[in-house]
């Protein structure tokens, strides 16, 4: 199977060994993975801020860029950025040939967790992780792409994990874009009681599978000085902790 | 006991005051006319967008059948009815005639101190209050200014529902809307071959005919809220008291 | 949590100034005492009310779709209930706005010399301001909802769809009573109460009218379903001679079978009950004088902004809205902050949805902000309104700075040049991969000075206010500086070879 990584703009950026795992750990599951220098980002900001118009230059440039792929799916390790994808269509109202275009690409663009457990049928990838880890559920992949069990199942294969659940484990963390800048006291009241929760939990690591919600928890984090280590679901799975040790 | 004669399906008795008319009434007409222009108008300029987010849009199951609520619905009605409604502080006592029925409406009697009894027009549960007995004062045809004064008001139900634990009044087939409710019990009385098991049932059997109760009042339990720091508190405007006699007779009337 | 934020002040602003509202109440600390406890217990509730029905899911679909053939025809539901309703008996009173409302009330009560009013909970009527309309005219109305009663005698707003006086401790409002009724101090919420049965009831009995809001409108049959768990509407329906119902042009149904699938839905999600304590379904006036009941029963079928909501698919699922308060409940926002904060009458996810389209978006501009789109209230509504989706909509239109209802007079949506520039200058340069990819290089070099221990931490001062949205951040967060090569920099690079599998390596397992 061919896959052309969608890699995110914030991976790229900002968390890079978050687009190393996901390649790797999709290697690892028997994929070719192919990466598009073309791609930039979705839209996803744009489109959450009301503006729609340069939303959509956006979407019209990923549509392009990814719908000639040659490749049998668009996988990309975010789940927030699936779901803009999914949402391109909403962008091009009236307009019947772009409209089409868009959930064409949608059906074709897949969450990193999703894709391994509901396409490739793959839930171990011989990982290993030594220690207590918890797992946010971050909103959109939730609530917009369903994605609940599936992490699950792949953590509890990663040898040496011990999976815990969070209280409330899909509450917001308070991200939501621009809103965790616009109205940054209320963004952080909402995640303190993420981090109550993960505190609580007494763990190593605190996993998700969006980018975005692990620099939101994660910044909290190291400003209140806590060890707890957030973790991108792709790098968990690429993690070979045991393996190193033998060295 | 006096027989009680219905009063009042004489439509010629309908007692209103005129409803607006001359300059009142154009106006109004005017404001619906313009109300529903407006509605038409919003829908009209909606259609182009609305196949496209339709598309967008489709329920992802096609509709289904209303949820069943009681999933071992092995249980009689009334069994069923006993236990919902108890659950939400009611009480309830299922008897098998009527004798038993006045007996156990004695015993309520005297569990709850009751001493003025306010009583519907119905002349069966006036029949069952009187066989009761006990050392009350009974009240027939109680003013609303009086029921404020009564201890509790006994009436019967038209019909029940096995899976919440409700009572149905229609207004249409006795009087009793205010005894139900002003007073601080209510004890009401039901025979069971008129407890439906579900809320559908009974929408649809109160309006057969096409003869639609005035006031139809469901009740499940006694009164409630828990407006001061989310702390049930029973009995606020509403009866702090309910309790329901179902009385299983032989061959179910109706 | 921040020292600097500013100490609570006993009045909140309007939703123009939401962001001070917001602030105010997160200082609060019985008002987050309160909201949390709320959280809690209406999740456990809801929960457990929902797992008593096979299935849920469909439910809603079926309430969804009522609600949409309706909505589809509003204009043909509409006629059809107000001509069954004055067919049994009812007055019919056809109003475009709450002023109208308003007048049309206090005319109905002064032509019949009614001076003691009852009321019983309504949004509609808090939406219009009925009560403040009621008081100039010298016409003297108690509310008898225990909620709303508490909240008049404090002279506050509600802060909760359904539970009025959630944002007040159970001292505060023995506070109250003890201020207002001279009652003895207590602590017991019976006695309270108590104590509030007492009052009314008196009020009950002395009553010329009784104003109710209304929960459905039946077109089949012309009838109004009220519910509560108190036995107020029911009195205040039945005790007095006159009946005055408002109800929004939205809460038509089609049939009286319809009601089976919202009675299923409404209590759960609102109270976790199954069933509230009392349904009360009017169908016009008594049959005759003999009869119990008010003389008279007049229904005010009110606009107020709603019929524009039916211009576009999107906006028109607001009117789907049964008023539960669910989405309150779910809310992560309204968790931390509560109802008073959103400045609005309708709070909460909802609230800030309908409060642009009611009031103009140039008032509540930033009410459709105050969300994460995190989507617990389109999971928890139980008509499926799509609630982040119309959020973005919203957003569509004020940064577009298209206002909201035509034929209407507007406040303009304040401008936004600085952050519309930013948007545009964002998708331009991001649609250079070179351009993109050189800015992240010039943003590495740049942020340099700011980097410590692999971290950015505050940022404040003259750099926090060129920066707003970086100072807003590391206030509280640290920032996670850009790496030191780009993941694309590293593919280039061959640093993400393709793996060969080693033969014992743990790989590919069972489904």
């Amino acid at each position: 199977m061919k896959v052309s990584l969608f890699v995110t703009c914030l991976v790229d950026q900002l968390w890079p060994s978050i687009g190393v795992s996901a390649a790797t750990v999709l290697q690892r599951a028997g994929c070719e993975v192919v990466f598009d220098e073309r791609q930039t980002c979705c839209g996803q900001p744009a489109f959450n801020t009301g503006y729609r118009d340069e939303a959509r230059a956006l979407a019209r440039r990923f549509i392009e860029i990814f719908e000639g792929a040659e490749a049998d799916a668009i996988v990309s390790p975010s789940g927030s950025c699936t779901a803009m994808v999914h949402h391109f269509r909403d962008l091009f109202g009236a307009d019947e040939a772009w409209r089409h275009r868009a959930e064409a690409i949608a059906a074709r663009t897949h969450e990193f967790g999703s894709f391994l457990v509901n396409v490739l049928g793959v839930d171990n990838l011989g990982a290993s992780f030594r220690g207590r880890v918890a797992w946010h559920d971050a909103c959109h992949g939730l609530r917009e792409l369903n994605v609940h069990s599936e992490p699950r199942r792949l953590i509890r294969n990663v040898r040496g994990v011990e999976l815990v659940e969070l209280d409330n484990a899909d509450s917001c963390c308070g991200f939501g874009g621009t809103f965790s800048v616009k109205y940054p006291e209320i963004s952080v009241a909402i995640l303190d009681n993420k981090i109550q929760a993960i505190e609580k939990a007494a763990v190593r690591a605190i996993v998700s599978s969006d980018a975005s919600c692990l620099m939101q928890i994660g910044g909290r984090l190291t400003r209140n000085g806590s060890a707890v280590k957030p973790m991108h679901l792709a790098e968990l799975l690429a993690a070979r902790e045991a393996e190193a040790e033998t060295f | 006991m006096e027989s009680f004669i219905k009063q009042g399906s004489d439509p010629k008795e309908h007692v209103t005051r005129e409803p607006q008319t001359g300059h009142a009434a154009a106006q109004n007409n005017h404001a619906r006319q313009a109300m529903l222009r407006s509605i038409r108008e919003h829908l009209e300029a909606s259609a182009p967008f609305d196949k496209v987010h339709a598309e967008g849009h489709a329920p992802q199951n096609s509709v289904r059948a209303s949820g069943q609520i009681t999933r071992t619905a092995v249980e009689a009605p009334a069994e069923l009815f006993r236990q919902a409604l108890e659950a939400v502080n009611g009480k309830c006592t299922i008897v098998t005639n009527e004798t038993e029925a006045a007996t156990s409406l004695r015993q309520a009697i005297e569990l709850y101190q009751l001493k003025r009894i306010a009583v519907s027009d119905s002349p069966t549960i006036r029949h069952l209050l009187q066989q009761a007995g006990g050392n009350v004062t009974i009240l027939e045809d109680a003013e609303a200014k009086t029921l404020f004064d009564c201890d509790a008001g006994v009436t019967g139900a038209q019909w029940g529902i096995a899976e919440t634990g409700t009572l149905v009044l229609e207004s249409k087939d006795e009087r009793h809307r205010l005894v139900s409710l002003v007073p601080p019990v209510h004890i009401g009385i039901i025979p069971a071959g008129q407890i439906r098991r579900t809320m559908a049932e009974v929408l649809e059997a109160v309006s057969r005919e096409g003869d639609l109760s005035r006031a139809l009042t469901f009740i499940t339990g006694p009164s409630r809220t828990s407006d001061i720091e989310l702390t049930l508190a029973i009995g606020v405007h509403g009866p702090g008291k309910l309790h329901v006699i179902v009385i299983q007779e032989v061959e179910p009337t109706v | 949590m921040n020292p600097e934020l500013p100490e609570p002040a006993k009045a909140y602003g309007p939703a123009e100034v939401f962001d001070q509202n917001a602030r105010r109440a997160l200082v609060d600390p019985q008002l987050r005492s309160a909201l949390r406890h709320l959280a809690v217990t209406f999740g456990q509730k809801r929960a457990q009310a929902i797992s008593s029905v096979d299935d849920w899911e469909g439910l809603r679909e079926r309430a969804r779709a009522i609600k949409d053939q309706t909505l589809a025809q509003l204009d043909k539901y509409l006629e059809q209930f107000a001509d069954n309703a004055a067919r049994a008996g009812a007055q019919i009173h056809w109003a475009h706005d709450g002023h109208d409302v308003c007048r049309l009330i206090v005319q109905l009560l002064q032509e019949r010399g009614a001076t003691r009013v009852v009321k019983s909970k309504s949004m509609a009527t808090e939406e219009i301001h009925l009560n403040a309309a009621l008081e100039a005219a010298g016409i003297d109305t108690v509310e008898t909802d225990l909620g709303e009663w508490i909240i008049q005698l404090a002279r506050e707003t509600p802060s909760h769809i359904v539970v009025p006086a959630i944002h007040k401790s159970k001292r505060q409002i023995a506070e109250l009573f003890v201020a207002k009724l001279g009652i003895a101090p207590t602590d017991d919420v019976d006695k309270l109460t108590g104590a509030a049965r007492r009052v009314l009831r008196q009020r009950f009995a002395e009553a010329d009218a009784g104003i109710s809001g209304v929960n459905f409108g039946v077109a089949e049959t012309g009838s109004v379903l009220i519910l509560e768990n108190e036995g107020n509407i029911r009195l205040t329906t039945s005790l007095p001679k006159i009946h005055i119902a408002l109800m929004g042009i939205e809460k038509v149904i089609p049939r009286l079978a319809d009601l089976d699938v919202f009675l299923k839905l409404l209590p759960r999600s609102g109270t976790g009950q199954r069933l509230t304590a009392y349904q009360s379904v009017i169908t016009g006036t008594r049959k005759s004088a003999a009869d119990e009941g008010p003389e008279e029963v007049h229904i005010i079928l009110m606009d107020n902004g709603r019929s524009r909501m039916l211009r576009n698919p999107v906006t028109r699922q607001s009117l789907a809205c049964i008023r539960c308060g669910a989405c309150l409940n779910a809310c992560p926002v309204y968790q931390q902050i509560g109802g008073h904060a959103y400045g609005s009458v309708y709070p909460g996810p909802i609230g800030a949805v309908i409060t642009p389209q009611l009031i103009g978006i140039g008032k509540a501009s930033q009410l459709p902000y105050a969300s994460s789109l995190c989507g617990a209230c389109r999971e928890v509504c139980p008509v499926k309104i799509d609630i982040p989706e119309l959020l973005l909509h919203l957003r569509a239109q004020i940064a577009e700075g298209t206002a909201l209802g035509q034929g209407q007079v507007e406040v303009p949506v304040k401008r936004k040049p600085l952050e519309s520039f930013v948007f545009r200058l964002y998708a331009w340069a991001w649609s250079r991969p070179t351009l993109y990819e050189w800015g992240g290089r010039v943003l590495r070099l740049l942020q340099r000075p700011a980097v410590r221990d692999g971290r950015i931490g505050k940022i404040g001062g003259v750099m926090g206010k060129l920066m707003p949205p970086l100072g807003a951040w590391t206030a509280w967060r640290d920032a996670r500086p850009l790496a030191p090569r780009s993941f694309r920099e590293l593919w280039r690079e061959g640093k993400v070879p393709p793996v060969s599998q080693p033969a014992d390596s743990p790989r590919i397992a069972t489904r």
